[in-house]
């Protein structure tokens, strides 16, 4: 699994977005900021509370300067379908059929052929400033994945539980 | 081609459940008492002694082959019940582990996933059906528990005493020992190779139904002819010490 400091790999993959087929691209995403995230399945009981939790919270995400992608291993007119019986899906999902794309960010369950459970959030320069992973079951939390995109953003020593708002470390405090 | 009537069709697999005991009742209560009638002819010369000794032994092997059953059953079922009830319990806490595992079972079963997640969210409505559905297809419990133990321990009990009169019967209808033994040996032959033959090889539509029942009575006689030998091999400890 990479981690942060490395260069996030380029990816140019067909999507699903507001219900209509298309593509997304890491270098075609113009936002400081890119939340990727890997989920193993479409049509399951437990990545919905996380597509529907980021697709509640994009406002805050476009506010904090963040783009979404939802990636895993489903083809685009499973995505299309899940977004619709999710109720709508405004964030691209992407298709990473044969799961390449999930090798490459080392989040491949070769055993389960699916992707893990995994979140990047990428700088401006498109490197990972954060990387998190979980067992297949357990969801992740997405209010604390903004809350990381924001604590990242403010280029600020941030303590535990920091939220924004609150003092952040001394400036030039490097650990 | 018949119509299936799904409830008759219920009632004949609970029947089959009891194939079973049936069998390990008949096969037990027939080798026990040959086993009985053969050991005592010879070391009893009294042909009414060795009678009584064989109904002895088949009144006490019923009645403990039935309660075995009967306790082994409804303590299965005790077991059961209870690892059901505190497995309902932790899945009403973490529904989604339940609802996610048996969609991926019925997606083994050819459903696509869309279908199965479509089939597994009309079912999570009612608990109590995904549930049992659960139960059955994931941990592939029946519905109640493994039988009735009253149920159980009769037909072992009737089983085994049905198995005794095989070699018993045709034993007393003869004045001499060494016929009456011949010929309960080879009445009990005759029923193991039937027993075989029919409930494996006719009931299961073998195309070979003899190889069933030869088999039946080759496993039969072989636990006899080994509990025979291991008695010819500790027969010298009963020699009185002194």
């Amino acid at each position: 699994m990479l981690k942060p400091g490395d260069q996030a790999p380029a990816f140019d993959m067909p999507c699903s977005v507001d219900g209509a087929a298309g593509r997304v691209s890491l270098g075609g995403l113009r936002t400081e900021m890119v939340v990727v995230f890997f989920y193993p399945r479409d049509f399951s009981f437990i990545c919905p509370t996380e597509v529907i939790g980021f697709h509640k919270h994009r406002e805050d995400f476009a506010a904090a300067a963040a783009s979404i992608v939802g990636i895993s291993v489903d083809d685009v007119e499973s995505h299309r379908r899940w977004a619709q019986e999710l109720g709508g899906v405004s964030y691209p999902l992407a298709a990473d059929a044969k799961g390449e794309v999930a090798r490459l960010y080392g989040v491949f369950d070769d055993k389960e052929q699916v992707a893990m459970r995994a979140t990047f959030i990428l700088n401006r320069r498109r490197m990972i400033s954060y990387a998190v992973a979980s067992q297949i079951n357990v969801g992740r939390s997405v209010s604390e994945t903004l809350r990381v995109v924001k604590a990242l953003r403010s280029g600020q020593p941030c303590p535990a539980d920091w939220q924004p708002g609150d003092a952040t470390g001394p400036a030039g405090l490097k650990y | 081609m018949a119509v299936i009537r799904p409830e008759e069709k219920r009632r004949l697999f609970e029947r089959l459940a009891n194939i079973r005991e049936i069998v390990f009742g008949v096969q037990d209560g027939v080798l026990t008492t040959a086993g009985v009638l053969a050991g005592l002819s010879g070391a009893v010369s009294g042909r009414s002694q060795v009678v009584l000794a064989a109904l002895a032994s088949t009144a006490a092997g019923a009645l403990s082959m039935g309660a075995g059953a009967y306790l082994g059953t409804h303590a299965e079922n005790s077991v059961i019940r209870s690892e059901r009830e505190r497995t309902r319990v932790e899945s009403a806490q973490q529904m989604y582990v339940i609802q996610e595992s048996l969609l991926g079972e019925l997606a083994k079963e050819g459903l696509s996933r869309e279908a199965s997640y479509r089939v597994v969210k009309l079912l999570s409505n009612a608990p109590q059906a995904l549930f049992a559905t659960a139960e059955q297809k994931i941990y592939g419990l029946a519905e109640e528990g493994a039988g009735n133990p009253i149920r159980d321990g009769l037909l072992m009990g009737v089983a085994f005493l049905i198995g005794a009169l095989v070699p018993l019967g045709p034993f007393m209808l003869f004045n001499s020992i060494r016929n009456g033994l011949i010929a309960g040996i080879a009445a009990t032959a005759i029923v193991l190779f039937t027993v075989g033959y029919f409930i494996e090889g006719r009931l299961c539509e073998l195309r070979r139904p003899w190889t069933a029942g030869a088999r039946f009575l080759a496993i039969a006689l072989s636990a006899a002819a080994i509990g025979y030998l291991i008695g010819l091999a500790i027969a010298p400890l009963g020699t009185p010490l002194g």
